[in-house]
């Protein structure tokens, strides 16, 4: 048998075959998420829910039709290109005008919708696809068995993938794409229907995902979660490539899946997470991306969200009343589902104090939460730690992962700062499903709660309460306070024009990095407090999931108030408290609350109540800030 | 007069086009200096190169005699250049007092304050009313930046930038986009502000220019075309076909 560093061939080469059919995957579906994004400005985040669709599709029409294969790779795409068209026309264009992460958010809500409702419909379970007659069989090269449909679907996707580059970069239709990318009030005035185009261009980059996903339907199995976690490599994979490079797309595509089926031969535990290490190391080296020309978008015109501060009378009041209501709370309400809310409130406080208050929009909170979850865990059962210094490790442990995750991320911004921090977070997903001491899918369960101080027992459910709720006030107190110091107000000026700041003398590297720091941490106390009080640190609180449900509080609630997150994780956990009957249609609901709050009201219940109130005192106009960067001229 | 801003064989491409080409450029300390010419002539670029916003492909910059080429921009505002933008640059966010206080949070060192309060430090509160009143912002104190007029926006971004008390004044077209009241406004305002100073304007309006500055550079295609006081270019033949479109060469 033929070895290659202690590998033998026949297993080296299967793992690079499968890696590059990975990466053919990869390819087509960053490549739709490139032209999407060069064309619109959107980061299409529903592009694996909708590569699902495909791939369901296929097998909906062998299924219930009787459709075979040939005909699934016409049909599928062309199905799911023209329910692309209909989100593109009646949800994504009015968002085209403001910041580009408004298109994630909706994207994120509508993958929630479509992975809820298909999973409602087909379960959980993945589905076979048989290989059609004509594609079965294979050859045997002497080092390796080379599957005919294998080596088909590599085939298919450098065709497609290099037909697209070609329309787009050497004919006519392309140039036109091209420069209404530069400027599309110019192309339209050629008389080109540039919205006509938009749409269409959608359709197509969609139709390429459910493509990608008919071809993978005979590899993988079918099931409604699979667009799921390939979106947030893809995602990598955009990040390693860099955007606005067609050609970067496709190769960085294929050099993934390659690279993913060399570490899985030699190296297997890290085969999951050496697309997340890339990443990293090509932000560190090369921020733009291996192809990356195009700087960064600068992100459209914002809406100032920020509602005016609350006189300091008022603000008192209305602390001492959220103290009372919850003190009062357990009288009325199950006190396990106020604990729970209240920590959840404080990890939106602390992810808003990043989003909202800095306008960097994380979509990786989790990991902070997750992980000192899992280290409070393990230093309560396994050292021994009393609670509170239990408690203090974990919380610690987010804000080194804070530091280091936070140093890599701020080097991007906007849209790339969502994507970073996912993949960021995925790699410690995969760590902790991975590593010796998470317990991997079990969790650590039987957390002990021990005595506070050695004095009081967090046995006793009124002194867990109290616990609990001096960690959530004294949290939000800490954040109340940063977001009126100059600290919080010079983090605002950083969010409202960047290089302004800059030219006054801040480095505003150092400022974004230090809240983001903070913010992890008060996002580790929560996750800390929570493997206590719930005695569980599971992979539930490092999984993306939780990541969209933060996100999720914060808008529902209003980004950038004080007491909007708060409302938010109270809503939110209630719904999941009372609604836990309904399956997957809680799900379905996160994302039309999603959908519903970047098209009607982006303020969040607490904004659009204070600029009511603030409305019914005064007239006043939204503010409008448009994006100045320096200009080369 | 000393040299307070120096630069030496600057040059800056973007992929492949030489936007600011080989240009030798020298601030005097005390005067008004003003870059013109035409569109794409490299203006703006050696401007955002001057205040480190971007990075030469070539050559050096000196700020009093040191090189501070390899510097970021905030460390150069920490020197005492600070810059203005194109596009109004005020934090929309944030109220007209908001805005001045945000030089004086930095020059007073707490910036990275997370406990103590503007409303503790009545040193600032007044320097910020002086500010606002001196620049006639009074009525507009608490208003939020993103609801002032154009021509208040850029009032209050010069007023925020003198807060600085900078030593030298970097203005990219001060007078772009406002209406002949504002311009008379603010004309005097730079003027007023130009005592003690050393400011470099690059500016399209050249009744401004000639109102304002004692020195001028006129660029064309990025390198320098000439040199002197208003009469001495506007007299110059190469100037006058530059502006006209004419075809002069070298």
């Amino acid at each position: 048998m033929i070895t290659i560093f202690g590998v033998p061939s026949v297993v080296l080469f299967g793992q690079l075959l499968l890696g590059l059919i990975n990466g053919a995957f990869y390819a087509m579906l960053s490549l739709g998420l490139a032209v999407i994004f060069g064309m619109m400005n959107i980061v299409n985040f529903a592009h694996g829910a909708l590569y699902m669709m495909g791939a369901l599709g296929a097998w909906i029409l062998l299924e219930y039709f009787g459709i075979g294969y040939w005909w699934a790779l016409v049909l599928a795409p062309l199905g799911v290109g023209i329910f692309g068209i209909v989100i593109e026309r009646t949800m994504l264009r009015p968002l085209y005008k403001l910041d580009h992460l408004y298109g994630m958010l909706l994207t994120f809500g509508l993958s929630l919708i479509i992975q809820g409702v298909f999973r409602d419909w087909f379960g959980s379970s993945g589905q076979p696809y048989a290989i059609p007659a004509a594609l079965s069989g294979g050859t045997n090269l002497g080092f390796m068995f080379l599957p005919t449909y294998r080596a088909w679907v590599i085939v298919a996707s450098l065709v497609v993938c290099l037909g697209t580059w070609f329309v787009i970069e050497r004919t006519k239709l392309g140039s036109y794409l091209r420069a209404a990318t530069e400027n599309a009030p110019l192309v339209q005035a050629f008389g080109i229907d540039v919205p006509r185009m938009v749409m269409l261009t959608f359709g197509a980059g969609v139709a390429l995902a459910a493509l990608a996903g008919v071809l993978a339907a005979p590899i993988y199995q079918v099931n409604p979660l699979m667009g799921a976690d390939v979106i947030i490599v893809v995602f990598a994979v955009v990040v390693i490539g860099g955007m606005g490079s067609i050609m970067g797309a496709i190769v960085t595509g294929f050099l993934v899946g390659l690279v993913e089926g060399l570490t899985r031969a030699f190296y297997p535990q890290g085969s999951s997470t050496v697309v997340f290490v890339m990443m990293a190391i090509v932000l560190l080296l090369r921020p733009a991306g291996l192809f990356g020309s195009k700087p960064e978008a600068a992100g459209g015109v914002h809406v100032s969200l920020d509602a005016p501060a609350p006189a300091f009378r008022t603000e008192i009041l209305l602390f001492l009343g959220m103290a009372a209501l919850l003190i009062i709370g357990p009288a009325f309400v199950y006190s396990g589902f106020l604990m729970k809310a209240m920590l959840f409130a404080l990890f939106a406080c602390a992810f808003n104090l990043i989003a909202g208050y800095g306008r960097l929009v994380s979509f990786g909170h989790a990991m902070f939460l997750g992980t000192a979850g899992y280290v409070c865990g393990h230093a309560a059962k396994v050292w021994g730690l009393t609670p509170e210094l239990a408690i203090l490790t974990g919380t610690l442990s987010a804000t080194v992962l804070g530091v280091v995750t936070g140093w890599l991320a701020i080097r991007s911004r906007g849209i790339y700062f969502a994507m970073v921090t996912l993949a960021l977070a995925q790699m410690i997903y995969f760590v902790a499903l991975q590593a010796p001491f998470t317990g991997g899918e079990d969790g650590l369960q039987n957390i002990p709660r021990g005595k506070l101080f050695g004095l009081f027992d967090l046995n006793d459910h009124t002194l867990l309460y109290g616990f609990v709720l001096v960690v959530f006030l004294g949290g939000f107190l800490l954040i109340a306070q940063v977001v009126r110091s100059p600290f919080g107000q010079v983090l605002k000026a950083i969010r409202e024009h960047e290089p302004r700041a800059q030219s006054l003398g801040y480095s505003t590297d150092h400022y974004k990095l230090a809240a983001f720091t903070l913010s992890a941490t008060l996002a580790g106390l929560a996750g800390a407090t929570k493997a206590v009080v719930l005695q569980l640190a599971s992979l539930t609180d490092v999984h993306w999931g939780m990541s969209g449900e933060v996100l999720l509080m914060t808008f529902l609630g209003g980004v950038g108030t004080l007491y909007g997150p708060v409302a938010g994780a109270f809503i939110v956990i209630a719904m999941q408290n009372y609604l836990a009957s309904l399956g997957q249609w809680v799900t379905v609901i996160h994302g039309a609350i999603f959908v519903v709050c970047v098209l009607a009201f982006r303020r969040g219940l607490v904004g659009e109540l204070i600029a009511f109130l603030g409305r019914s005192r005064k007239p006043a106009t939204p503010a409008k800030t448009p994006q100045a960067a320096p200009e080369a001229g | 007069m000393a040299n307070v801003l120096e630069a030496r064989g600057l040059s800056r491409e973007f992929g492949g086009f030489r936007a600011v080409s080989n240009v030798d450029f020298a601030l005097k300390e005390g005067t008004i200096h003003a870059v013109i010419g035409p569109n794409g002539a490299g203006k703006s670029t050696l401007f955002n190169l001057l205040t480190k916003f971007l990075s030469p492909s070539e050559g050096r910059i000196l700020h009093k005699g040191e090189d501070v080429t390899a510097l970021r921009p905030p460390a150069m505002a920490r020197r005492g250049v600070v810059r203005s933008f194109q596009i109004s640059a005020v934090f929309a966010g944030l109220t007209v007092r908001e805005n001045i206080e945000m030089a004086l949070l930095r020059t007073n060192g707490i910036g990275w304050s997370f406990f103590s309060s503007i409303a503790r430090r009545p040193a600032i509160r007044r320097r910020v009313d002086e500010m606002i009143s001196r620049f006639s912002l009074d009525e507009h104190a608490d208003t939020q930046a993103g609801n002032l007029s154009y021509g208040r926006k850029r009032v209050l971004e010069l007023a925020t930038t003198l807060a600085l008390d900078p030593d030298v004044l970097l203005l990219d077209e001060p007078m772009a986009g406002l209406g002949h009241e504002d311009i008379g406004r603010i004309t005097d305002l730079v003027r007023e502000s130009g005592k003690g100073r050393t400011i470099l304007l690059v500016e399209h309006n050249m009744r401004v220019v000639s109102d304002l500055a004692d020195q001028i550079t006129v660029m064309v295609r990025g390198e320098v075309l000439a040199e002197g006081s208003y009469a001495e270019v506007s007299s110059r033949p190469d100037v006058i076909a530059a502006y006209t479109g004419g075809q002069h060469h070298g």
